[in-house]
């Protein structure tokens, strides 16, 4: 029998293969910026930096785990062994053509990241995990090609922007401002934590990206940017899974070879 | 029902609908305003967009000031107007009796528009707000 080969999504267009890319855990996504892990870490809120991280249990070695394989079978992430609380970090999403979208974004997490509890909505996704893996990843995210200062915004509370109008500096609208434009250096400020407490300090996460080299690396199929119907692998795709979806529930006996 | 209280109620009026491709901040829409301000036949201006809490309403800042730095007063042609979202439409009722007249303003709003909005906008003649009561104004608490 050969060997099974992963596969990730299906499809020819630009959109398709960044999702395939986004997807696949072997492929190293490119850093385009490095926010100190401190400033990470104000903009998450939940813990001051240099902070000793609050734990809800002792650490599993002096626990009294009882006997199981399934303990036995899985090595716990740093922060469960130490016993560290679950934090958050939600990002919310443009739609135009931000570089990644929630739903893709769910199933980057679980391909790429162990110990994670992530939900999807329409315009934002949370990533819930122990506090010092949570800290890594935030940073990994914020750092790497799936954000983009304007089209990405760090919102734990009240996200409402994603499919609103972008506003005259080409930034995401966001009614709490967290973040703002900086005339001078051309970049994106934080002025807020996550869920809107004033921060101590600017933090810049960059320079927004250009609609064409976003263009490029969305993963968002657009009748203005690249329409899903013209991907028909894709298309075929998801036609067959509403088909199966469909007859599953209202006809199953209607389902055969598939 | 009731007669009206002003003559002009009752009466559909053209009404012109901007809506801008991005949303515009409060010096841009200051500056719009002041512009479209001086064409005659104009009989009131509303506009809508994405709103502005004057605090946080929610999570655990609820309460603290906002501070969005575009809600602000913008003056318009010597009046003082407080801007509680970032504007991205304008419904411009006009007062005029004939469609020659009717076009010429409608041109000077676009001329308005071409002139201070960078980024585009689109433009419709027609009728969207109420002008009359209907049922819905009549249902019972």
């Amino acid at each position: 029998m050969a060997k099974y080969k992963r596969q990730f999504f299906p499809g020819t267009t630009t959109p398709a293969k960044n999702r395939r890319r986004y997807l696949d855990p072997k492929v190293k996504l490119k850093q385009l910026r490095d926010v100190p892990m401190d400033d990470v870490v104000r903009i998450m809120g939940h813990r001051a930096p240099g902070e000793a991280y609050k734990s809800i249990h002792p650490p599993i070695t002096e626990a009294n785990e009882p006997a199981c394989p399934i303990r036995k079978l899985v090595t716990p992430i740093e922060g469960a062994a130490a016993g560290d609380r679950v934090r958050y970090i939600q990002f919310a999403d443009s739609v135009y053509f931000a570089p990644i979208s929630p739903y893709q974004r769910a199933w980057m997490y679980l391909s790429r990241y162990r110990g994670v509890d992530t939900g999807t909505l329409s315009g934002r996704q949370i990533i819930e995990m122990r506090e010092r893996n949570l800290e890594q990843v935030a940073k990994e995210l914020i750092d790497n090609e799936t954000f983009d200062p304007a089209l990405t915004g760090i919102r734990g509370a009240t996200v409402h922007g994603h499919s609103c109008r972008l506003d005259e500096h080409g930034l995401m609208f966001d009614g709490w401002q967290r973040y703002l434009w900086d005339d001078k250096k051309k970049e994106v400020m934080y002025v807020k934590d996550q869920v809107a407490l004033p921060l101590d300090k600017k933090i810049y996460v960059g320079k927004p990206a250009s609609m064409s080299d976003l263009k490029k690396r969305t993963t968002i199929f657009r009748a203005d940017g690249v329409d899903m119907r013209d991907d028909k692998e894709v298309t075929d795709f998801y036609l067959r899974i509403h088909t199966l979806r469909t007859l599953g529930g209202y006809r199953p006996f209607d389902v055969k070879g598939e | 029902m009731s007669t009206p209280t002003v003559d002009y109620a009752n009466v559909p009026l053209p009404e012109v609908r901007v809506m801008t491709h991005r949303l515009l901040s409060a010096e841009t829409t200051e500056k719009i305003l002041n512009d479209i301000d001086v064409i005659h036949n104009l009989r009131q201006i509303n506009m809508s967009g994405e709103s502005l809490p004057r605090t946080i309403n929610s999570g655990p800042a609820k309460g603290l000031a906002n501070n969005h730095t575009e809600r602000k007063v913008i003056h318009v042609n010597g009046h003082e107007v407080e801007l509680h979202c970032l504007v991205g439409a304008f419904y411009i009722e006009l007062s005029v009796t004939d469609e020659a007249e009717m076009d010429k303003t409608v041109d000077e709003i676009k001329a308005a528009f071409d002139r201070t909005i960078p980024d585009g906008y689109t433009i419709d003649v027609g009728r969207y707000s109420k002008y009359r009561p209907s049922l819905h104004d009549y249902r019972s608490a």
